[in-house]
């Protein structure tokens, strides 16, 4: 049974369609990048996913029990969690009480304390800055507390949106090696908004191309980077 | 200046700055502009006394003693925000904040109404605690023995709530949710838990300004919560929507400053106290039109 089903799910806001008739599964443990151009509903995908965004209409499934309709609350206290498109960590709380905001409602106290360790052991900076204000940190550490955030709520599916977003290229690579480290770990299902093929296939996994709020290509990481198709779909020659 | 003038800008300041927090704390979590918060002040001040349209106030609850009708009113006050939140801000969650804040204007009125069907519309005289009105000497001052507990309660509320804010879940709660509710969702975070946990909170600070309103001036009237809501309004707009102790420190601030024009100015000017004083709020905002303390979760994400 797939871990994450949706089917013909659309998004609209008022009479502008971000996401129409679009349908896709993941595996258990399975790495989905999603890609494509700007507005290609990439951000609203994830966000409907997670409850964030109403859905027109369309099914979103987690282990065959129906997610949609179901408020943001709801769904991240079902195993979903988050790290949305610019981090939106609570820059006013230290990174600590930002990690804890999402334990409240673990019924599992004594994993808790281990899974900060976990977290702390993959981004040794958060540790070190675990007293500090959040907002003080730099992008590349507010995106590693934005991950671990949402690790902190022991989620069964995890999706991000454009990690590498504003960060140098070698924080970028760290991000991922981390990210992917923390995947194998807790056998977490990603999904990932990543623009760029290469970034994707050098960790690896499977890639979706959208465009105009559909699916227009579903693949292996590595062949859509070197083939390229990427390109083609910003310049109109992929549908 | 004098002591007691320090005294009496202390406790002024401090009622405000209790009241400002009651309506800061609601907009920090939904942005809502809560004007029945006058009205909930209201509602703790005849909650004392036994319902009747008659001149002459009996003393209900505010006849029990203090360390029970304390905690009562104050439940008072957070359950009758509590109630207020589910009946009229709940199936209002997804409206617009003009919306919301139109539907506390009816809630303010609809509960002054209530109010004058129960109790009449003429004030009526309370005497509660009035033997807190003997003066007690400090240092060169003869400062009223409430205007003392009023100021050593302010302290005590501010510190409860600043812990209650750093060390509680809910407090943390609240915190994240005022700076991206939707993102403390996505964490799990109940939406209605951090509301009804704001106007429990909001509630309760409305009835001790309500106990403090009644024992300073001896009156319970149906529009008593209006003026100093209006101040405590205006504390908020100064100190930053959404900020704590902005609106605390502006709360104090206007408080202060009226005592201090009270006195200082001179005789044939002091009529014009409030006149003095708004200029000067808008001074404030003409320099600052974010308020003194904007919020971290008021300014636009990048």
């Amino acid at each position: 049974m797939a871990k994450l089903g949706i089917f013909d799910l659309a998004v609209r806001y008022g009479k502008l369609t971000a996401i129409a008739d679009l349908s896709f599964t993941v595996t258990e443990g399975e790495r989905v990048f999603i890609s494509g151009p700007n507005g290609a509903g990439k951000s609203s995908l994830l966000s409907a996913i997670a409850g964030a965004v109403r859905a027109a209409h369309g099914r979103i499934e987690m282990d065959g029990e129906i997610l949609s309709g179901l408020g943001a609350e709801a769904i991240a206290r079902r195993g979903l969690s988050m790290v949305p498109e610019g981090r939106r960590i609570f820059a006013g709380l230290t990174v600590l009480e930002n990690l804890t905001v999402g334990t409240g409602m673990r019924r599992d106290r004594g994993a808790v304390a281990d899974d900060l360790e976990t977290v702390f052991t993959a981004f040794p900076i958060l540790r070190e800055r675990a007293r500090a204000s959040a907002g003080a940190l730099s992008g590349g550490q507010q995106q590693m507390l934005a991950i671990a955030r949402a690790l902190m709520t022991n989620p069964k599916v995890m999706l991000v949106d454009e990690p590498s977003l504003g960060l140098a290229p070698k924080v970028v690579d760290e991000v991922y090696d981390r990210l992917c480290q923390l995947q194998g770990l807790r056998g977490l299902t990603l999904v990932i908004v990543e623009q760029s093929s290469a970034r994707a296939a050098r960790v690896g996994g499977r890639m979706l191309l959208m465009r105009g709020g559909r699916i227009v290509a579903d693949g292996d990481a590595t062949e859509f980077a070197a083939r390229d198709l990427l390109t083609e779909a910003y310049f109109g020659g992929a549908a | 200046m004098s002591l007691q003038l320090l005294f009496d800008a202390l406790a002024l300041g401090g009622i405000y700055a209790i009241a400002a927090l009651g309506i800061a704390l609601i907009f920090g979590v939904m942005r809502l502009v809560n004007f029945a918060h006058g009205q909930f002040i209201a509602c703790a001040v005849f909650a004392l006394i036994v319902p009747s349209t008659d001149a002459l106030a009996v003393l209900g609850l505010g006849a029990l003693p203090a360390p029970v009708l304390v905690p009562l009113i104050l439940m008072i006050g957070a359950g009758l925000a509590v109630l207020a939140e589910a009946l009229v801000f709940r199936p209002m969650r997804n409206a617009s904040p003009v919306a919301l804040m139109v539907g506390s204007f009816a809630l303010g009125v609809a509960l002054q109404n209530l109010l004058l069907v129960l109790y009449g519309g003429r004030p009526k005289a309370v005497s509660l605690w009035a033997e807190l009105g003997q003066p007690v000497q400090v240092g060169s001052a003869s400062v009223p023995l409430l205007q003392l507990i009023v100021i050593a309660a302010v302290v005590v509320i501010l510190a409860a709530l600043a812990i209650m804010l750093r060390k509680s879940r809910l407090g943390l709660e609240m915190r994240a949710a005022a700076e991206d509710f939707t993102m403390a969702r996505m964490l799990g975070v109940r939406s209605n838990r951090v509301i009804s946990g704001a106007f429990a909170l909001s509630g309760a600070l409305a009835a001790v300004v309500a106990l403090v309103l009644v024992a300073q001036t001896g009156v319970a009237d149906v529009r008593m919560g209006g003026q100093i809501m209006l101040v405590a309004f205006i504390a908020t707009v100064v100190g930053g929507m959404g900020s704590l102790s902005g609106a605390v420190a502006a709360g104090l601030g206007i408080g202060a400053a009226s005592a201090l024009l009270q006195a200082g100015l001179p005789a044939e000017a002091r009529p014009f106290r409030d006149a003095f004083l708004y200029g000067g709020v808008i001074l404030v905002l003409l320099f600052r039109p974010q308020g003194l303390f904007a919020p971290v979760g008021a300014k636009p994400r990048v």
